[in-house]
């Protein structure tokens, strides 16, 4: 049976509503308010701009450490200093080096990681203000409903399908079934963050890639309120080292916020070789660090979630313009791994794919050809001058932390060329230890548990990230090859699905003689690490029913 | 306009958006200009059509046959296109129930016409009437007009207008008019079978004063019998931990927890659960918990008022054979 969808057609469809996607919009609605103010005729409506987002609410499913650099943010909201809930300016920070027991800081910050004139924000608040600034304008704007797939008219982006609701486990349609829309537009914006699933399978299709493929690290962040006087607030601290080991990229952050909460986390490259290592355990051991126990005990878990992001800089940036499309933000590789930022150019990038299509609709072209110039304006930008600088920092670590310091030494007096450039890297997934074929089956209920109080296990930290899906749909979590998991990885990975999800999505069960995979896609929180570091890539994450998810207040 | 209103009646019952309709009915002809009518459908429904003629339209179109006693598809079809082929209305509204959402976007395509399923309102816009509909879970609204040649077809949602303001006929009644149609027993491809009510979901957890759950340490759904036996000689009802309910072994009604029900009954007996939190959020409020499980630092014994670290499968048989003779000695 064909489904006959609604059509809806707008003149722009943003397919994600973070700081990227909102930006966009807002400057957008901006340019149409100008241009009409200055008595030019047109057609331009800001209620033709159309922005989905599968969260909740507007910043549900926002994650970020969160240090902004508000450059960006003060070319879209002038005076966002009076308005925005910026939580607190940076007052001090440092870099330690964590050994077990012991703390070394290093006598100076590295001029990339100092953060004078930033703020510890949290995104999910900063995000919600933007989307009411948006609202105003008379953007229309759909929380709980996702992007599910894309239109295409031959190698042209015509828009997007919406979710189905209403679907039961069986994808059998229930009483309040209502198929997704058909949501045309002349301009589609994919604003996902980072490995959006749209753009993932744009890239692919229409063969997009940059020069290296994408990598990835995942966050693991927890928010937490302490006893009064603990920390000086605005304080931040960034570590190395322990409880990582040196041929691992990553480290943690604890940043000092107001109110006594503490923002808290570790971020670790989905590059490692052990494919058992379990980045969720391993944030908690870093909590048990005397430095960061210090600051926590006797305090309490507020809040928790996990995100992936995208480490691979300016050579894994894939092309961001086709024939009815852009890609901004995380989803197009902006982050600055370096610097480990990514709010301001996801907003500046926001910023510049709205001037091109402005120029773009009024001319009636959305060609590729006719937003190429968004290509062109980030090559311009202070974007490409920040990511060029850094383009091969990354790489610079796949031998280790210490070489991966000297080069990135090197790169910092060369100007970001280094000893290499490019450098090339491979995806994450396969730098996994292959293990001879005969592991067997490791016993799950020796996992860490934690004590309760400063560490937890992954059920009880998910329980703190408010994760909601409805419960009878059919999974989102699409595995092409299940058999795989006990015919293959049980023996050449040990599932690393049980390890590296921080969500407990993935459990393999005893079936028998053999092993089977059972998966509790309820508890995903959206961060995409499986679609990311599953060794055969046979999982594919894609939308559940719009509105589930995690619920990140605050974060 | 001509304006006809399709009612619905089920056993010789309404179905109470019918009136809304109608209302809405009356209120588009205000709006424009033009007569309202009604239809109904069915068999022995005689006395619902002197009934809606006591209302403020023009007439009564009953259409009575054997075959039209229970709806179906096939029937309603072959009898409204008949009917509107006779009648020539304009528009022909619907109350958009389950029963409307099944025949009439067929009807509408049988006769090549559109329809604007789902209505919440309208509007005459220099003549031109506009419909309006809720789009993206009611947070747009889209204005729909139609573009062909009439008949156009429309159905209103329930409650988008007052049945209260449904306009009495003034003085003399609406004459009834009965239509003949033509409906054989072979137009009808599907056969109705008895109606029936879905079963209310029979359990109350969070009225049981007494409560046996279990967790992942039921092992297998065969062994699930083994804890319902102790549940029944106790009198208690039985749960379940999300993971069960997940795979199936019990119905999500049966779940405790943040996902499912929360309960707080006087006893509540745990076997094989280890405690997670999103479990404990459903429970904690009971008034005696007592929990059974392999591992001494399950986190459920954090909370349990009794625990016993012991393997459930020793446990359930020996209290439902201690339970089972207390009883008897009591009887």
């Amino acid at each position: 049976m064909t489904i006959q969808r609604e059509q809806v057609e707008a003149d722009v469809l943003i397919v994600g509503a973070g700081p990227g996607g909102l930006s966009c919009a807002l400057h957008l609605a901006n340019l149409i308010e100008k241009h009409k103010a200055s008595g030019a005729k047109s057609e331009l409506s800001a209620e033709n701009i159309y922005v989905l987002e599968k969260g909740r609410e507007i910043g549900a499913h926002q994650l970020s450490g969160g240090i902004m650099d508000p450059k960006a943010l003060a070319e879209l909201v002038p005076d966002f200093e009076k308005t925005a809930p910026l939580d607190t300016p940076v007052t001090n920070d440092g870099v330690y080096f964590f050994r077990e027991s012991s703390a070394w800081r290093l006598p100076i910050t590295p001029p990339p990681l100092a953060n004078e004139g930033n703020y510890i924000i949290s995104l999910n608040k900063l995000v919600k203000w933007l989307g009411g600034l948006v609202e105003k304008k008379g953007v229309n704007l759909f929380t709980q409903f996702a992007g599910k797939e894309l239109i295409y008219d031959g190698n042209r982006i015509a828009g997007v399908i919406t979710d189905d609701k209403g679907l039961d486990k069986n994808g059998k349609p229930k009483s309040n079934y209502t198929p997704g829309y058909e949501l045309r537009a002349k301009v589609t914006v994919l604003s996902e963050g980072t490995h959006g699933s749209l753009t993932k399978e744009m890239v692919n299709r229409l063969k997009l890639d940059g020069l290296n493929p994408q990598e990835y690290g995942i966050g693991i962040k927890e928010m937490w309120e302490v006893p009064a006087g603990r920390i000086e607030t605005g304080s931040v601290a960034h570590t190395m080292g322990w409880p990582l080991d040196s041929d691992m990229y990553g480290g943690g952050w604890v940043y000092s916020m107001r109110d006594n909460r503490v923002s808290l986390g570790m971020v670790v490259a989905l590059e490692y070789a052990n494919p058992q290592f379990d980045p969720h355990e391993h944030f908690q051991k870093f909590k048990t660090h005397p430095f960061v126990r210090r600051i926590l005990e006797g305090g309490k878990l507020v809040r928790y979630g996990a995100k992936t992001l995208p480490y691979g800089g300016w050579y894994s940036m894939p092309r961001n313009y086709v024939d009815g499309a852009v890609i901004i933000g995380d989803s197009a590789s902006l982050l600055n791994a370096q610097r480990l930022k990514g709010i301001h150019t996801a907003i500046k990038s926001g910023m510049l794919a709205a001037e091109t299509i402005f120029e773009a609709l009024k001319a009636g072209d959305t060609s590729a050809k006719a937003l190429k110039p968004f290509k062109e304006k980030i090559d311009q930008s202070y974007i490409k001058e920040e990511l060029w600088k850094v383009r091969n920092f990354h790489q610079a670590f796949h031998g280790g932390l210490w070489k991966g310091i000297l080069n990135a030494g090197l790169q910092y007096v060369t100007g970001g060329r280094g000893l290499v450039d490019p450098m090339r890297s491979e995806a994450g997934y396969e730098r996994y230890a292959k293990r001879s074929g005969n592991g067997t089956l490791r016993d799950q209920s020796t996992r860490f548990k934690g004590d309760g109080n400063l560490t937890f296990d992954r059920l009880t930290d998910i329980y703190h990230a408010g994760v909601r899906h409805e419960e009878d749909q059919p999974c989102h979590l699409i595995v092409a090859e299940p058999d795989i998991c006990s015919s293959r990885c049980v023996r050449e990975y040990g599932n690393p699905c049980q390890y590296f999800c921080p969500a407990a999505v993935y459990e393999i069960v005893k079936d028998g003689e053999g092993s089977k995979l059972k998966i509790n896609a309820a508890n995903c929180v959206h961060c995409k690490t499986c679609d990311i570091a599953d060794p055969y890539q046979v999982i594919n994450w894609t939308v559940p029913e719009g509105g589930g998810g995690p619920s990140y207040d605050g974060m | 306009m001509k304006i006809l209103v399709i009612a619905e009646q089920r056993q010789g019952k309404w179905n109470n958006t019918s009136f809304e309709t109608l209302a809405a009915a009356q209120q588009v002809v205000a709006a424009t200009s033009g007569i309202v009518s009604a239809a109904v459908l069915g068999k022995g429904v005689a006395a619902l059509a002197e009934e809606l003629a006591t209302k403020d339209v023009a007439e009564v179109l009953l259409v009575e046959h054997e075959l039209l006693e229970s709806y179906t598809p096939d029937g309603y079809c072959a009898v409204l296109k008949q009917l509107i082929e006779s009648a020539k209305p304009d528009l022909v509204l619907f109350p958009h129930t389950y029963q409307v959402r099944d025949f009439a976007p067929k009807l509408a395509a049988i006769l090549g016409k559109g329809m604007v399923g789902d209505c919440v309102g309208f509007r005459n816009e220099d003549g031109k009437l506009v419909f309006v509909r809720q789009m993206f879970q009611g947070k747009a609204a889209a204005d729909v007009t139609f573009t062909g040649a009439a008949p156009w077809f429309a159905s209103f949602q329930s409650g988008a207008f007052r049945a209260d303001l449904l306009a009495a006929g003034k003085g003399q009644k609406a004459p009834v008019k009965a239509v003949k149609v033509e409906l054989k027993p072979e137009d009808i491809r599907t056969k109705p079978l008895e109606l029936f009510k879905e079963a209310k979901s029979a359990v109350d957890l969070t009225q049981a004063p007494l409560i046996v759950a279990i967790g992942r340490g039921i092992k297998a759904p065969e062994n699930i019998a083994k804890a319902e036996a102790l549940a029944k000689v106790l009198g208690a009802e039985l749960a379940a931990s999300r993971p069960i309910c997940d795979e199936g072994w019990l119905p999500m009604e049966r779940q405790i927890g943040s996902s499912g029900q929360t309960v707080a009954p006087k006893l509540y007996l745990a076997l094989g659960i280890s405690g997670a939190i999103q479990h404990v959020v459903g429970m904690k409020g009971s008034r005696t918990i007592v929990a059974v499980n392999k591992d001494q630092k399950a986190p459920i014994f954090e909370i349990a008022d009794y625990g016993i670290v012991a393997d459930i499968f020793e446990i359930m048989p020996a209290l439902t054979e201690e339970l089972q003779k207390t009883k008897a000695a009591k009887a």
